[in-house]
């Protein structure tokens, strides 16, 4: 399990590539990025900080990562989680899992990016034309990771 | 003294003199702390009212209010998160 929080820009298929180097063992490797987005709801976004609170961030991601793996039988996952200040379209996470089947791959990934959108402690602000503004957790992602949890009892 | 740190919006209305803080010596626990900090700051005391705050201590995660507070400890007041 890899994880790493960065305040520079990071090339994903390069950490994928370094990930999945010389593991001709495992036969699924899944991957998702999340990328900076142009608008919110219609608003233009000029950049996006995201802020951490050092040292409890990492472990507090290394802790629900190592959570999937267990659930997933997924031992093998990458995070790369980007922190600072972000422009639209620039890679803001990275999870990625090797694993000899590719459903426990495809389910780590979902299971853990769901996790990330809740748990992980990360604080991000939005920054447009009309100033900058405090992302609040959305309702959404919650009530699927409410119902992520019914799912895996 | 007691290091503390504020995160998200909590960061926009914390003086940046409070970073270190050498609280009163009535101050002995996290409940005296957020307290004490209302009262001395009541527009963070209200900004942490107005949502749900954790507390953190020493990069772990507390519930315990009654908690006695060490000389050297790091306490963390962590809003609702963003997520990743």
């Amino acid at each position: 399990m890899q994880i790493s929080i960065v305040s520079e820009a990071f090339d994903p298929q390069a950490q994928i590539a370094v990930f999945a180097a010389g593991r001709a063992d495992a036969s699924a490797l899944v991957s998702f990025v999340g990328l900076g987005r142009a608008a919110t709801d219609g608003t233009h976004v000029q950049q996006l900080r995201i802020d951490q609170y050092p040292g409890f961030t990492e472990k507090e991601i290394a802790r629900l990562a190592g959570e999937v793996s267990v659930r997933c039988d997924c031992p093998d996952l990458l995070v790369v989680h980007r922190v600072g200040i972000i422009a639209p379209g620039e890679a803001i996470v990275l999870v990625a899992a090797l694993a000899t089947h590719r459903g426990n791959a495809f389910e780590a990934v979902r299971i853990l990016m769901d996790y990330l959108k809740t748990d992980a402690p990360l604080w991000k602000q939005e920054a447009g034309q009309e100033g900058a503004r405090w992302i609040e957790p959305r309702v959404e992602d919650r009530e699927r990771r409410t119902a992520l949890e019914k799912e895996l009892v | 003294m007691l290091k503390l740190v504020f995160l998200g919006k909590l960061s926009d209305v914390a003086p940046a003199g409070l970073a270190d803080i050498e609280p009163p010596r009535d101050v002995r626990t996290l409940f005296d702390l957020v307290k004490w900090l209302s009262s001395e700051e009541p527009v963070l005391g209200r900004a942490m009212a107005a949502t749900t705050t954790r507390l953190i201590v020493n990069q772990s995660v507390t519930h315990d209010h009654s908690l006695p507070l060490t000389d050297g400890d790091e306490i963390a007041f962590l809003p609702p998160m963003s997520g990743g």
